[in-house]
């Protein structure tokens, strides 16, 4: 490769005493701190960079920067980078994307070959029949093809992705003059803002300018660097504005991450992103060599890179025409300046690998490396369109304009209209000011409004009018198009064919063609394609391109990488304050919605054996917990649970079940009275949440009369289950001012009392495991103590601790329902059996006119035990019920173990009225296709269904 | 009660940056006394400081919370003027809390709360609920000599999470991270 590096330049950006090595396609190559990738491998001689998606073309810089459709490439492990944009780094290995075997010998070039049947919606009218050749033939095939590079997500080595928030007064998108000098204004004006740039350093244009655009820059960096109200970003991008200003910025020159993602609430956002320039469309347009007069100029005079050696210059306006000034000055022979203001125009350009020659309209060919094309602009008014903003097409000036925005958004730069640097400056800092007013008057209401705020000193700000002088709109010649056919869309390998062939199928409304023809649909987002793609669009239908339309720019206005998306992977988990102690003692862990358990300690049915026989401990923290306090709890409860709760004693526990409006179980739980007015409600784990919100918003709003308040204590107090025969003796020996004998503490009854030394404990005779047990509830700080101190003074007795399956085993001996697991979002309460309890002739109870309802009805389902007649088979939890040998479904298991203490699997099921009488025998669907007969059992219990052992 | 062993969820943790840029302490054994009804003169979103070193937050409209010193639960509620239409519930074993402080506590903050804590919205003294890392929090912010420091509570069960999400945020700032309180 040949060096193409220029003589130093006024305005380089390379450091060219700092070489970087990096590798191209497995070759060492040098370039230049300050370079991009591209422009390092340009400097090298580097002409085709990629090829492209359908037919394989070869394909070199064309816009050198962020959107250049070409420049796609893979550098290490992270695909998709821009090229363009990116900043070259020791040690980069970078590649080219979608060849095979290599760029240069491209098999995937015989595309071109069956070109004709990769025409407009080819997506839509191939890969259809035979269908079976779908799954092992097309798909492998077209993955094959597939564009975009490699993750290699088993090694990749680059950091974690990151995420801040952010609350600027004022968001600037854009730093070119026009959005430095607002950031200026908005800042000078007592304004927080924040300055975000797409390129690696700010100034837009004026980077690649002439010595006064250069020296108008320098002042306005150095007076942006000395504004401490102002943030910048670079190599960042605003990639989305959301309602009430919300706007998202992923940032790339964070040092920690590969990309950020600031999610700021902005209080004025000003439009700044300049313009970008428009390509021409005409045979060849893809040719490397074939580039926008941006790129020529950026090359030359950002990082000293000499384009080509024979340039024909087709120019439409004053930045074609610096162009050719700029090709001169680097020494190339600008052999041909095609002015399109005189009627002149570009027909053809010719070449593979590189550009051999231009064919003009009037039929002179002219051999030449180099064709840099100078014919319009589009305004990237994305941000503006998220914010339901359509612009309008001003044929005069051969582009899209901004027209009654918001007035949190405000525009500036090119986007707003044209104008010297002087112009631009002052356009733009005086929308910064006029930014700045408007979102200070809004942190004025802000601050007044907020409760944590200091009241705002004085009155808000005096609003200002709009005074600013508009930008001039420059007339400009609507140049879309030569009289030969080209790329539309260079990404996606679109051409102006396929549109006018599209429009001729019938789909000739601007969205439909983007749809059937991807046109605008590759990584750029239509920046390129947009304006042509209507204008053509306009040709072949006869129309003005006014009045055609334009698609919609939606969020994000460029490529983010879905890791970015994610950011910082935050997943709460809860813990209880002996989950440490189950861990160091080998508990399997068991997350259960947000609460790591321990699940077992080795051997469940061990566990469950020595609850049933002596005596074991289960940390039960998660159970929903919530005090009431006040002298209306009763009529609280009265409301929210099915049964009655008026007449309970001081000292006195009762279960109750909730249901929702529509009578279907919601939650269940004991409440204990500890006090006249103070009152002690358990929930289910999953539920107490949802409980507690439930419980104040029909107290703020159903009743704000009654005098209760609520508090959730569930991580306050750890629940310790103390269960089996032996837990009363053990407990006898650590309870110092509770008398737990069954007389004096019988069966549904609640105490509060020391534990092990520790005061302020809630002891309930309660249990879910069929024994004898107590519910400890102790201060969380404490609750260690005590949990060794049961197992501890228990050792005699073998108290060990047992774990989620194994209460899960003991319950579902017992008959016990789990709310969400025996029930689901249909489960009635006559489903869940819970006749005796419903009082329907209360006044006033959730649900009631649906319990009224439901208790009317035969045809619910029924909540049943069942034994399946083999004891030794288990059908899964869900396994259905079915009519017989049909494929009628009658039920389904919702519970199913093995029991220990039966020696005999048992289950829960919820079945058809029809099948619920006790003796019933049933057919259950087994996974494995077998159907087995069960029986329905009398009681829900499968053990003691009279309670003998838990009321002694 | 005062004798026993406070068993934190956070274990103690008191995390710094050499620098002295930021710095993560367990603040968990504080006592906590929630206030609900007629309470005290400190409006909703503001706080104070008596002398004797509580200091009463407005938490919530008609809800308080009395922060002090550890084991100092029952000073504090004999000094609650209680009514009937007054509930008191120490939650100091309920809540897990720590205090994020330094120059940059602000900005490490703000990776994982999206309140805006400018100055004149969230000044010394105030008081908020957000989410903290997907976690509902209460957070006050209680400067201390001009540095800044907020105190982050949370329910005590996600303790053990939100101190790791919380450090992870301000690891970028220079706070040393033992490994056992990874976030990733």
């Amino acid at each position: 490769m040949s060096s193409h590096r220029l003589p130093p330049q006024p305005g380089e950006v390379i450091d060219r005493s700092t070489v970087i090595n990096f590798t191209w396609n497995g070759q060492p190559v040098i370039g230049l701190a300050g370079d991009t990738i591209a422009s390092a491998l340009a400097a090298q001689g580097v002409d085709v960079f990629s090829r492209s998606m359908k037919y394989h073309r070869h394909r070199g810089i064309m816009t050198a920067d962020h959107w250049d459709p070409n420049l796609s490439l893979q550098v290490d492990d992270e695909p998709n980078v821009r090229a363009g944009t990116r900043l070259l780094a020791e040690g980069m290995q970078v590649s080219t994307q979608n060849v095979w075997p290599s760029l240069q010998h491209d098999v995937g070039v015989l595309n071109k070959a069956v070109g004709r049947f990769l025409s407009a919606g080819f997506y839509y009218k191939t890969f259809m029949k035979p269908k079976f050749l779908w799954d092992n033939v097309y798909q492998s095939v077209l993955r094959k093809f597939a564009p975009g590079g490699r993750v290699h997500w088993k090694t990749s080595t680059h950091g974690a992705y990151d995420k801040r928030y952010a609350h600027p007064d004022v968001l600037v998108a854009g730093g070119g003059p026009a959005g430095m000098a607002a950031a200026l204004g908005a800042a000078q004006a007592g304004a927080s803002v924040l300055l975000v740039e797409m390129a690696p350093e700010l100034g837009g244009h004026l980077c690649w300018g002439n010595d006064a655009e250069r020296a108008a820059l320098d002042k306005l960096t150095t007076a942006v660097i000395a504004e401490a109200n102002i943030e910048v970003m670079t190599r960042s991008t605003v990639t989305g504005r959301y309602d009430h200003n919300w706007v998202a910025v992923m940032q790339g020159d964070h040092p920690l991450a590969p990309e950020r993602l600031v999610k700021a609430r902005v209080g004025s956002l000003v439009v700044a992103p300049g313009l970008i320039e428009r390509p021409l469309i005409f045979s060849g347009n893809d040719i490397p060599g074939v580039m926008l007069s941006g790129a020529a100029r950026r090359l030359i005079n950002l990082w000293a890179v000499k384009p080509g050696q024979r340039a024909v210059v087709l120019t439409a306006n004053a930045e074609g025409d610096a162009a050719v000034k700029d090709l001169q000055a680097a020494g190339v022979e600008v052999v041909e300046v095609v002015d399109v203001r005189t009627g002149a125009m570009v027909a053809s350009a010719v070449g593979k690998s590189r550009l051999q020659k231009v064919v003009l309209e009037d039929g002179r060919t002219i051999e030449a490396d180099l064709l840099v094309t100078a014919t319009g602009w589009t305004a990237p008014t994305s941000l503006l369109n998220m914010a339901g903003n359509r612009p309008v097409y001003d044929p005069q000036a051969a582009r899209y304009f901004p027209e009654n925005l918001p007035e949190e958004i405000l525009t500036s730069g090119g986007i707003a209209g044209n104008g010297s640097t002087d112009e631009l400056i002052a356009h733009g800092s005086a929308t910064g000011v006029l930014a700045a007013n408007r979102s200070l008057r809004l942190r004025h209401s802000r601050r007044a409004a907020t409760a944590r705020s200091r009241s705002p000193e004085g009155p808000a700000p005096e609003a200002l009018t709009d005074t600013r002088t508009p930008l001039r709109r420059e007339a400009h010649p609507e140049c879309y198009r030569a009289s030969t056919h080209g790329f539309v869309d260079y990404a996606e390998d679109v051409s102006s064919k396929d549109l006018i062939q599209a429009a001729g199928e019938g789909f000739d409304s601007i969205e439909l063609m983007k749809r059937y023809t991807t046109v605008t649909m590759g990584p750029a987002q239509g920046k390129l394609e947009t304006v042509n793609a209507a204008a053509v669009l306009a040709e072949s239908r006869g129309m003005d391109l006014a009045d055609i339309g334009t698609t919609v720019w939606r969020p994000p206005f460029a490529p983010i990488s879905l890791g970015a998306l994610a950011g910082r992977i935050f997943e709460p988990v809860r813990r209880s304050a002996l989950q440490d102690w189950h861990e160091a003692h080998g508990a399997t862990a068991l997350l259960a919605g947000q609460w790591v358990r321990p699940d077992h300690y080795g051997d469940a049915v061990a566990e469950a054996q020595n609850v049933r026989n002596g005596v074991g401990i289960i940390d039960v923290t998660p159970l929903g917990k919530i005090d009431l306090q006040g002298p209306d709890v009763a009529k609280l409860l009265e409301l929210v649970y099915v049964n009655r709760w008026e007449s309970l004693k001081v000292g006195r526990v009762r279960y109750g079940a909730m249901v929702a409006e529509d009578g279907v179980v919601s939650d269940d739980g004991v409440t204990g009275r500890l006090s006249e007015n103070h009152w002690l409600m358990t929930t289910t784990s999953s539920g107490a949440g949802a409980v507690w919100e439930m419980l104040e918003d029909w107290l703020q709003t159903g009743h704000p009369e009654w005098q209760v308040h609520v508090t959730p204590v569930t991580g306050g107090l750890t629940s310790i289950n103390v269960a089996g025969p032996h837990s009363r003796q053990l407990l006898e020996r650590l309870v110092s001012n509770v008398d737990l004998s069954s007389d004096a503490f019988p069966y549904f009854s609640v105490r509060q009392g020391t534990v092990a030394d520790v005061p302020d404990c809630v002891i309930w005779r309660i249990g879910f495991t069929g024994e004898l047990s107590f519910e400890v509830h102790v201060p969380s700080g404490h609750a260690l103590a005590v949990w060794e101190a049961l197992l501890a003074e228990g050792q005699d007795l073998g108290c060990a601790p047992f774990g989620v399956e194994a209460q899960r085993i003991l319950r579902l001996e017992k008959g016990h329902y789990i709310v969400g697991q025996d029930t689901d979002g249909l489960s009635k309460a006559p489903t869940a059996g819970l006749g005796g309890l419903v009082k329907l002739d209360k006044t006033d109870t959730i649900g009631l006119p649906e319990l009224r309802a439901a208790y009317q009805r035969e045809d619910l389902p029924i909540l049943v035990a069942v034994q399946p007649d083999d004891p030794t088979v288990l059908p899964e939890e869900a396994a259905q019920i079915v009519d017989g040998q049909t494929a009628t479904i009658l039920g389904r298991v919702t519970s199913s173990r093995h029991s220990p203490t039966l020696g005999r699997s048992i289950c829960l099921a919820q079945v058809a009225p029809q099948l619920a009488a006790p003796g019933t025998v049933i057919t259950v669907l087994m996974a494995d296709g077998r159907r087995i007969p069960a029986t329905v059992q009398e009681h829900h219990a499968h053990l003691d269904h009279q309670g003998a052992r838990q009321r002694v | 009660m005062s004798d026993l062993l406070f068993q934190s969820p956070l274990n103690k943790a008191e995390l710094t940056s050499p620098g002295g840029n930021i710095g993560l302490t367990d603040e968990s054994a504080t006592t906590k006394i929630l206030v609900r009804g007629q309470g005290p003169a400190v409006a909703y979103g503001q706080s104070k400081l008596l002398p004797n070193g509580t200091l009463i937050c407005g938490s919530r409209p008609d809800e308080w919370t009395f922060l002090a010193g550890p084991g100092k639960s029952a000073e504090v509620q004999a000094g609650i003027d209680q009514s009937e239409a007054t509930t008191i519930v120490d939650i100091t074993h309920g809540r897990a809390m720590m205090r994020l402080f330094g120059p940059a506590a602000t900005q490490a903050l703000a990776k994982v709360c999206s309140i805006d804590l400018a100055d004149d919205l969230t000044p010394d003294g105030a008081v908020f609920s957000a989410s903290v890392a997907k976690v509902t929090c209460d957070l006050v912010r209680s400067d201390s000599q001009g540095i800044q420091a907020y105190l982050i509570s949370c329910e005590r069960s996600f303790g053990a999470y939100l101190i790791s999400a919380v450090a992870d945020a301000a690891q970028e700032f220079g706070l040393g991270v033992p490994a056992e309180l990874s976030l990733h």
